[in-house]
């Protein structure tokens, strides 16, 4: 499975039931791009949950990586 | 001149005093024991009682430690012997948590802890000289919390939590005792509403009593001294009045599905009455109000021995079940059929569990109320209403009632109660304040009513609730509060209240306009799936007629799974990605049993008490036509009422029907297209007029920012700022055949392609758009926009079972406040004697000004769903200029002609029921009679004439009297019975 579809078909639909959602961006070495939207994108501790996605993808898929996490706040929260 | 502004850094009094009631509150626990032992394994949950575990077994858990995944469950379990000290004493778990925790000792349910309530009494519920305890919890965390009003919770949202550690432990009870006096005072001290001179002793003698404990010292010396003074000074003072008379009532809002999918609500529910039910243990004066069947169903198949419990506390009177439905449904949207089943299985359910027909409705978070509601739920032995939205969401006029007698389309009248104030509430004096301040029939009304309990992901009532509440009656400044049940509230107050003013009309929320539109595809399937349950029971009900089994289990439920769907969070479209998705697939679930139900005959069916006589799409593989991307031709099906026949293609004509140049000619119009598909001429030879004024069958699209309430809200300002549609390939002529002429345009908005396909027809007058839509915008609105030729004052509008007269004018802030409203299959704008109708078969969301229709297509909302409505879009409407009005043009028995598509079964009925339309047809859920529901939905008064006596029934399915000549009135609706022989 790719990085792509790991995110997408793996940790997606678990933060999405949060009221979240992430996407992939771009994966460049070691550093992978992702997206957070919903609920996470203001989250106060969603440092906690980047952790644990880079803790998953070392688990599942036996890669280290270093997230770096884009949030993509709607308009209404952005102030 | 320069000005110095001068500003307070030093501590003030009330500061000092806040200060202090914070370092008592550390107070509140004599002692506490760490528990070490615990271990957890992480999950997630799958269904209503599967879990996927991430882990084969469980890992140790200790203070610090990093718990709960992104929608995760996690199972918590634990040993602990109980410490030698802590023997003999009053043992409590205390455990400071952001998720919901379900917790069990010994195997006994203790109660649960959320970010509302941190700590479980165990004593009572272990065995004598208990030594060790095991503990298992469930818990599901969310970022989601209960209520976002509560700062608490707020503080501690997120999907990953720290573990603060898990606590034997035991209370002071003379801290907490002054801790809740301290609550409650401090509370009033804070809120304007009451008296300044009251507050300001308030904040004095707050100040003096807690002069007297030694803060400095562990044991707090002075404690009760300045309890005793609490009492003797602050309780003892009656020199300030208070007035009003509130009734309290405990309730817990629970969304079935909302940032949570439908199979959370299982424990969620379990949650929210077990922490009601351990309340109850400890106050005896507690009562507490719970809705919808559907979770009273899911205790009872999951959990036994607390639905046990539960129905123990019913028969008592303390557990009250309130709300007559299955679940609170959206009331706006539904057909009237499925309204009915709501009372049907959720009455039905009461009545077996508990002996008890419940005779409220309680709907105190929908959006809004249709007109056939009244009728409806007085058929279903309800005689109140309850929903809360009005007073406290409108936008723009205040609801001018809160206890009130509500008229229903049909003239029925229920007591309707719409309290001033949130269904959320926790119970503080300053809440209750503002209820009786907001409340406006004062003189008129009786009691106002005041619900508290957290809310919306369940969770109720709390100790901190019950305790404020002993001593309201103490605290003169207070309104006289009462704590009551829900039937007692509603009898005492409004039963035979002579003096209550009456509405009548819909109860239209202002706000959340856009839920008629948002999640299309969950509206569209929702309509088609109500229509072919209806055809599917009378289809089961002819057969068994004739001797087949009839499939009343798979029937009740593919009803209950498409009520359960119509939850207010769910068909509105206001929820996260998960819930969308489940609903679709169990609507996938529900047309399948529901096609296999139908199966086939030799012959076409017509399941409408009536004649089909329109133009009408048949699916056939070999036909030259095209309709939803399927091969089929265009006849006039000419099938009976309630009969079966073949249905034999026209022959056509030899002759030219359709003459394309500059402008296109029909046997009925001549019209004259737009690139866009719009029409800048729609004449008609029939009726010798032009039909078009402006832009006419124009796809307009706005940008669309409500702010937060996203999915929910529709503003004014979509006016405000048009998106370009550009067009991609302009009309042409795509299809001709002897029946029918399509023309096809593309169009681009932005990045998204809609193609509309526009048919004229030889034998039908009507003019069909289809809509092949892929949608991949972000805050768009798509609206079809019809500026008509016609001088109207009102639009006509269907909702389900009847009509309403909508003002299309301005003139005041009720009707500027209704600039989108719900409406079903049809609306119409009309003069005497003529009119456009404009039928659709999935859009709920419509908006007149003047002369201008404009339908709501799409929305392109991202919160709650970031995803909300992307994707493939499929839909059809259709243009109906007629003569007459809409009533005299059938508009209504038209526009079910184009919802129903004709099947093919082998069965007729002998009795048509002429004047009424078979709403539904099913077998009484005792199997002993066919229930036949018939509406009026013209406005008409008539007679029923049957060729025998047959059971007048309610919606209940209660004999109430037999007849073969029924009466009947405007926009009624009747149940009657036939005996199976």
């Amino acid at each position: 499975m790719s990085m792509e579809q790991y995110i997408e078909t793996v940790i997606r639909p678990k933060i999405q039931g949060d009221g979240g959602e992430v996407r992939f961006a771009e994966r460049r070495g070691d550093e992978l791009t992702l997206v957070f939207q919903g609920e996470c994108s203001k989250c106060l501790i969603l440092d906690r949950c980047v952790h644990w996605i880079e803790a998953e993808i070392l688990k599942d898929l036996g890669e280290r990586v270093s997230v770096r996490a884009i949030r993509k706040k709607p308009f209404f929260w952005d102030t | 001149m320069a000005h110095i502004q001068v500003v307070r850094r030093s501590m003030r009094p009330e500061e000092w005093t806040r200060l202090r009631f914070g370092w008592l509150k550390r107070h509140i626990y004599k002692k506490k024991y760490e528990i070490k032992t615990l271990q957890i394994r992480e999950a997630r949950q799958i269904s209503e009682m599967e879990f996927e575990y991430y882990s084969d077994d469980y890992a140790p858990l200790c203070k610090g430690d990093m718990y709960f995944t992104p929608d995760g469950t996690a199972f918590i379990r634990g040993d602990v012997v109980i410490p030698d000290d802590y023997r003999g004493e009053e043992l409590w778990l205390t455990l400071k948590t952001a998720a919901e925790i379900i917790v069990k000792v010994n195997g006994k349910y203790v109660g649960g802890v959320d970010p509302n309530r941190e700590r479980i009494l165990l004593t009572p519920y272990l065995a004598p000289n208990t030594e060790k305890l095991h503990f298992e919890m469930q818990g599901y965390n969310r970022s989601k919390p209960d209520d976002e009003r509560n700062p608490e919770s707020l503080s501690v949202r997120g999907c990953r939590q720290i573990f603060e550690g898990a606590y034997l432990a035991v209370v002071d009870h003379a801290v907490q005792d002054l801790v809740y006096d301290l609550e409650l005072f401090l509370n009033i001290a804070d809120c304007e509403l009451f008296s300044e001179d009251y507050r300001a002793f308030l904040n004095r003698e707050l100040n003096n009593a807690l002069n007297l404990i030694d803060f400095e010292d562990d044991t707090l010396p002075g404690l009760a001294d300045a309890k005793r003074y609490v009492d003797e000074v602050i309780y003892a003072n009656d020199d300030y009045k208070g007035s009003g008379d509130v009734a309290l009532l405990a309730h817990s809002h629970l969304d079935i599905a909302y940032y949570w999918r439908r199979i959370h609500a299982v424990q969620k529910n379990l949650r929210t009455v077990l922490i009601q039910l351990r309340l109850m243990d400890r106050y005896p004066e507690f009562k507490y109000t719970h809705t919808q069947a559907f979770t009273y169903e899911t205790l009872e198949k999951y959990y036994p021995e607390v639905f046990a419990e539960l129905k123990t506390r019913i028969a008592e009177g303390r557990f009250e079940p309130v709300g007559a439905m299955y679940v609170e449904p959206d009331c706006n949207i539904p057909a009237a059929e499925s309204l009915i089943r709501q009372c049907l299985y959720g009455q039905t359910y009461f009545r077996k569990k508990f002996g008890k027909t419940v005779n409220n409705c309680w709907l105190p978070d929908v959006f809004g109320n249709s007109w056939i509601l009244p009728q409806i739920l007085k058929k279903s032995g309800v005689e109140y209403f309850v929903s809360n939205k009005m007073s406290t969401w409108n936008d723009t006029n205040r609801f001018p009632h809160n206890n009130f007698i509500w008229r229903g389309i049909d003239g029925s009248e229920v007591y309707a109660c719409v309290p001033p104030t949130h269904f959320i509430t926790w119970n503080m004096p300053s809440q209750i304040q503002e209820n009786w301040e907001a409340y406006q029939d004062k003189n008129t009304g009786g009691q106002t009513l005041s619900m508290f309990g957290y809310g919306d992901g369940g969770s109720g009532c709390t100790e901190e609730m019950l305790e404020l509440m002993r001593r309201f009656e103490k605290v003169s400044v207070m309104p006289k509060t009462e704590h009551v049940g829900a039937q007692e509230f509603l009898e005492k107050n409004l039963k035979g209240n002579r003096k209550l003013a009456k509405w009548d009309g819909e109860l239209y929320l202002e706000m959340h306009r856009g839920t008629f539109t948002t999640k299309a595809e969950i509206k569209k399937a929702n309509r088609r799936l109500e229509f072919k349950l209806r055809e599917a029971e009378i289809i089961s009900t002819l057969r068994a007629l004739g001797g087949e089994t009839y499939p009343a289990q798979a029937l009740k439920d593919c009803w209950k799974k498409l009520l359960i769907n119509q939850f207010h969070d769910i068909l509105p479209g206001s929820h996260i990605t998960p819930v969308y998705r489940d609903t679709m697939a169990d609507y996938s679930e529900i047309e399948e049993k529901l096609d296999a139900i139908i199966g086939s005959g030799e012959q076409y069916f017509n399941s409408l008490n009536f004649p089909r006589t329109q133009l009408t799409f048949i699916e056939n593989e070999n036909g030259d036509s095209t309709r939803y991307g399927k091969k089929g031709y265009w006849c006039l099906p000419n099938l009976p009422a309630l009969g079966h026949g073949e249905i034999r293609r026209s022959v056509g004509t030899a002759e030219e029907w359709c003459f394309v140049g500059e402008r296109v000619e029909t046997p009925f119009y001549v019209v004259d297209f737009a690139d866009d598909g719009s029409m800048r001429s729609l004449y008609d030879k029939e009726l010798s007029r032009e039909w078009v004024d402006g832009a006419f069958n124009e796809l307009c699209v706005y940008e669309d920012k409500p702010g937060v309430y996203d999915a929910w809200d529709i503003l004014p300002n979509y006016k405000d700022r048009r998106v370009a549609v550009e067009v991609a390939t302009p009309l042409h002529l795509a299809e001709k055949n002897d029946e029918v002429a399509v023309f096809e345009t593309e169009l681009k908005i932005g990045q998204s392609t809609w193609k509309r396909l526009i048919r004229l027809f030889r034998l039908s007058r009507g003019i069909e758009v289809e809509n092949v839509v892929d949608w991949r915008e972000k805050h768009r609105l798509a609206k079809a926009e019809f500026s008509c030729n016609v001088l109207a004052r009102e639009a006509l509008c269907d909702i389900g079972a009847g009509f309403i007269r909508r003002e299309t004018h301005k003139n005041t802030s009720w009707q500027q406040a209704r600039f989108e409203v719900c409406h079903h299959k049809w609306c119409d704008l009309a003069e005497t004697d003529g009119g456009i109708a404009l039928l659709n078969d999935c859009k709920y969301g419509v908006g007149f000004d003047e002369n201008k229709i404009s339908l709501s297509l799409l929305r392109a909302t991202i919160r709650p769903d970031p995803t909300s409505d992307m994707g493939l879009h499929h839909f059809c409407y259709m243009i109906l200029p007629h003569a007459g009005d809409a009533v005299s043009a059938h508009i209504n028995r038209i526009a079910l002609e184009y919802n129903i598509p004709i099947v093919k079964a082998d069965v007729s009925c002998q009795n048509t029921f002429p004047g009424l339309f078979l709403q539904a047809m099913k077998l009484s859920e005792d199997g002993k009679m066919v229930v036949v529901r018939l509406t009026e939905t013209e406005g008409h008064r008539g007679t029923l004439r049957l060729p025998k006596k047959v059971r007048l029934l309610n919606m209940l399915e209660d004999e109430e009297g037999e007849s073969d000549c029924i009466a009947y009135k405007p926009f009624e609706i009747l149940t009657i019975g036939i005996p199976l022989e």
